[in-house]
């Protein structure tokens, strides 16, 4: 998962002790899950800025709560509080990467534009500031040392490339994700990358054999998968110029790069059709095969897969192949397929095994011990005057000049979202919930309740991986003693690193929230723009008032009032044709509209919207009314509103227009306000 | 025929030549004798948005005319200029059916060109309702189907039932 791993891999600590057990969308009031990194575990980042390197972190983020996201702070949790002199990216779980949400250092500066008249993609504009820093960097100082933290959206959802990349893999997935996972093994033996010995897993049934689709769904999914390999080779391009701009400053060989590639197992949350919007699964609606197709249909078709009308993610069992040869993926903590990434490392002036493969066990706690070892800095006891936390990793440079050097990362627990896995001294003990990745629904979610499941009930699995890579044969019903013995351990782990409460990464679905505080009405004065996901007034499931106050010109004025997101989800309040209208998209499923029926007079004008929830529950219906200087006006139902969230920010006021405006542009006089009504609903 | 009632059928696809495969399916349950058809049309819409009637069969499966052969009803309902890259034949005249002598200009073209999106295909078709089963069964790889019941014999009821077959293809 994103943020555990990133966590541990900047603070060289397990992803529980520094308050990632989950994401910061699901933060809760657990030391665990907090997503506040605490004071006492520096990242290594801080480490080597204090130690005179220049430091910068480019690209995606996802490490502070989203509830700090915004001017207020505070921003000891933002990149720049991590150790990063500069930070450029997005602080979202994931971006569209045409319009990406930016922030630089610790303002959200919203979407950019491209360069030299091009439109604004987000891989290509990652490096481009990458490089910049780069050249800004040594232009000011010849010598001093610098770490970079490059990191892509892709390849996480959305898949969002450019026709021309997808197109140089037409036609080469039409075999099925079956047939190509026993080409992958076969190369990979080849390239000896895995054990001649090593046996393929075979497929899961809760993801359907290839064989068995129908034309039109083999057709679908072998787009779903094109899109994403030019989505992967687009970004290794990018990658590739990062690397020339290093090597023209002639630094290429002195330079450390460690490069490790995946979505912590290719991403299973595509659900078993690939979706057109990630965001229904993330808010946990089900969508039959035939209703993605139906949408996929309304947003653009195969033709507009990989376009910013679509938030698209592929299906399941392509993610399952391009973790081959391992079981399942990205949220099963307790299977390879779900942990195990590709790491190459490269230093040519220290590293003279060019191409040669090493099999230590490793782990994201080991990359910032091994870099500071290389830049020979020790572990400093206090940061700040903070007595810090023993890194959990280890260093292995020892392994760069010897294949045969020992393991020193022996022992090391996996959790993610219930799933997890003890490993120690080759041993592996899989305990695997029984949740597919890709739901998330309340009706599946209700049998994980507190006091509801019973972790250790469910089967285990015992692999021994020095004889079998691929974790392929359970040896737990001949081997008992090992299971006891690995099961006994991941408990006393949970206890030192935080892991308990098992699930609390999920307790939000539980309505175990943090508190929201009494101030339930938001003002946005003047001009306030991109406010992230966690800090828009949180309307769903309940009640809610938006008022404006207007000032509407003799000659009229039309413009957006406020909006939330697109088409994929949101809601604009905006004025056009003199009528105030509303527009709320429910995760491109539903549209609903409202249109005042009567004009809006000029001058001083208040408009309002009222939704009056059915009821304080998870997608609850409702009824709109729209007012006009309090006089209702229109109105509408609404059978859907979105539970969860939607992906992108709240905009308000002048700066969003629809359409070349014809008449002058409506500027709100001075406040618009947002009042959730029913404040002490947690939903 | 006179008493026979009729359904029309918008069907929409993902993948062209899929439809292609449908439309063939129709024609040959048409050649085999096992359905009648008033009309019946294979839109695609090009990647640059361009619709164009790939495929007609109108009064397949009737006396005196030939598969494929003829321009008609169904392509009589699409409006320029899509009509502009149909090359009308001359069996245009000899059509028959129930619904011929009627010019009906529904705008029907225009509006599915604009509803389905580039590098997709709609099949629609006019046939007897007593076959609807067989027609649901032979277009497999439609993703959305509306279907709309003819109620009358004129051009207006016609008109009304494409209308409410079109509206069925919109929203979720």
């Amino acid at each position: 998962m994103c943020s555990p791993t990133r966590a541990a891999l900047l603070t060289g600590r397990n992803h529980h002790a520094v308050g990632m057990g989950g994401i910061p969308e699901f933060s809760g009031g657990f030391p665990g899950y907090s997503a506040m990194l605490p004071r006492d575990a520096a990242p290594f980042p801080k480490i080597l800025k204090e130690n005179g390197y220049a430091t910068a972190g480019i690209g995606k983020w996802h490490l502070t709560p989203e509830k700090e996201q915004g001017p207020a702070g505070p921003f000891n949790h933002w990149p720049n509080a991590w150790g990063f002199d500069y930070y450029w990216g997005f602080l979202a779980p994931e971006a569209g990467q045409y319009d990406t949400m930016i922030s630089e250092n610790q303002k959200i500066i919203g979407v950019q534009e491209g360069r030299d008249g091009k439109p604004f993609y987000f891989p290509e504009a990652m490096t481009d500031q990458a490089i910049d820093w780069l050249h800004g960097v040594r232009g000011h100082d010849a010598e001093k040392p610098w770490m970079l933290y490059y990191s892509t959206g892709c390849s996480h959802a959305p898949h969002h490339v450019a026709k021309e990349w997808s197109d140089r893999y037409k036609g080469q997935f039409d075999q099925g994700w079956d047939k190509l996972r026993e080409e992958t093994f076969a190369r990979q033996k080849a390239l000896g990358v895995v054990p001649a010995d090593a046996q393929l897993t075979p497929r899961d049934a809760e993801m359907p054999a290839w064989d068995s689709l129908s034309e039109n769904s083999k057709r679908l999914f072998a787009h779903q998968m094109e899109v994403y390999a030019g989505y992967s080779e687009n970004a290794d391009h990018h990658v590739g110029r990062l690397l020339e701009s290093i090597e023209e400053m002639g630094e290429l060989d002195n330079t450390v790069v460690v490069w490790i590639w995946g979505d912590n197992g290719a991403s299973l949350e595509g659900t078993p059709t690939g979706t057109f919007n990630e965001g229904t699964m993330v808010n946990g609606l089900p969508l039959t095969d035939e209703e993605q197709m139906q949408l996929t249909l309304k947003w653009g078709g195969l033709e507009a897969w990989g376009t910013e009308m679509m938030y698209p993610h592929y299906a399941t069992a392509w993610a399952w192949a391009g973790n081959t040869p391992f079981q399942w993926g990205k949220q099963v903590g307790s299977h390879l397929g779900g942990t195990r990434n590709p790491l190459v490392i490269s230093w040519p002036d220290r590293i003279t095994d060019a191409g040669g493969l090493r099999s230590q066990f490793t782990h994201a706690t080991d990359i910032g011990p091994m870099l500071l070892d290389i830049a020979g800095i020790p572990q400093p006891d206090l940061v700040d005057g903070i007595a810090q936390q023993d890194f959990h990793g280890f260093s292995f440079t020892d392994t760069f000049a010897d294949p045969n050097a020992p393991e020193h990362h022996t022992q090391q627990y996996f959790e993610n979202f219930g799933n997890r896995a003890m490993y120690k001294d080759g041993w592996w003990l899989a305990m695997r919930m029984p949740r597919t990745p890709w739901r998330l629904d309340p009706a599946l979610l209700a049998k994980f309740a507190p006091g509801v499941w019973d972790p250790d009930a469910d089967p285990v699995e015992l692999y021994y991986l020095p004889d079998d890579f691929a974790q392929a044969n359970d040896l737990s019903a001949t081997h008992p003693e090992k299971v006891k013995e690995l099961t006994t351990l991941f408990w006393e782990e949970a206890d030192t690193y935080h892991i308990k409460p098992l699930l609390a990464g999920f307790s939000p679905f539980f309505g175990i929230l943090p508190p929201l505080g009494a101030n339930s009405k938001v003002t946005y004065y003047g001009n306030v723009q991109n406010i992230a996901p966690g800090v828009v007034p949180r309307i769903y499931n309940h009640s809610y008032t938006i008022s404006a106050d207007l000032l509407i010109p003799e000659s009229g004025a039309e413009g957006v009032i406020v909006a939330d997101a697109n088409h994929l989800g949101g809601f604009t309040l905006y004025v056009e044709d003199g009528k105030l209208k509303h527009t709320y998209a429910f995760l491109g499923v539903f549209e609903y509209r409202q249109v005042s029926t009567e004009s809006l007079p000029t001058g001083e004008v208040n408009v309002e919207l009222v939704f009056a929830a059915d009821e304080a529950k998870p997608a609850t219906p409702g009824q709109v009314t729209l007012f006009i200087n309090g006089k209702p006006v229109g109105g509408g139902r609404m059978d859907h509103t979105v539970p969860f969230r939607v992906q992108r920010l709240l905009r308000h006021g002048h700066r969003i227009r629809r359409r070349p405006r014809r008449r002058p542009e409506l500027r709100p006089q001075g406040t618009v306000r947002v009042h959730r009504h029913r404040p002490e609903g947690r939903l | 025929m006179a008493d026979t009632e009729f359904d029309v059928i918008i069907a929409a696809y993902l993948i062209p030549d899929l439809a292609q495969e449908d439309f063939d399916a129709m024609v040959r349950l048409v050649a085999d004798k096992r359905l009648e058809v008033e009309g019946v049309a294979l839109v695609t819409i090009a990647t640059d948005g361009t619709p164009t009637v790939q495929q007609t069969g109108d009064h397949l499966g009737r006396k005196g005319l030939t598969i494929g052969g003829g321009v008609g009803l169904v392509v009589g309902l699409f409006a320029p200029p899509l009509l502009a890259s149909v090359v009308v034949g001359g069996a245009a005249g000899a059509l028959v059916g129930r619904f011929a002598k009627h010019k009906v200009d529904s705008g029907l073209g225009e509006k599915l060109g604009a509803a389905l999106p580039p590098g997709t295909a709609g099949l629609i078709a006019i046939y007897d309702r007593s076959k609807a089963d067989v027609v649901d069964k032979t277009l497999v790889s439609a993703v959305k189907k509306s279907v709309a019941e003819v109620d009358g014999g004129g051009a207006k009821e016609l008109k009304a039932a494409l209308a409410e077959a079109q509206a069925g293809m919109g929203g979720g």
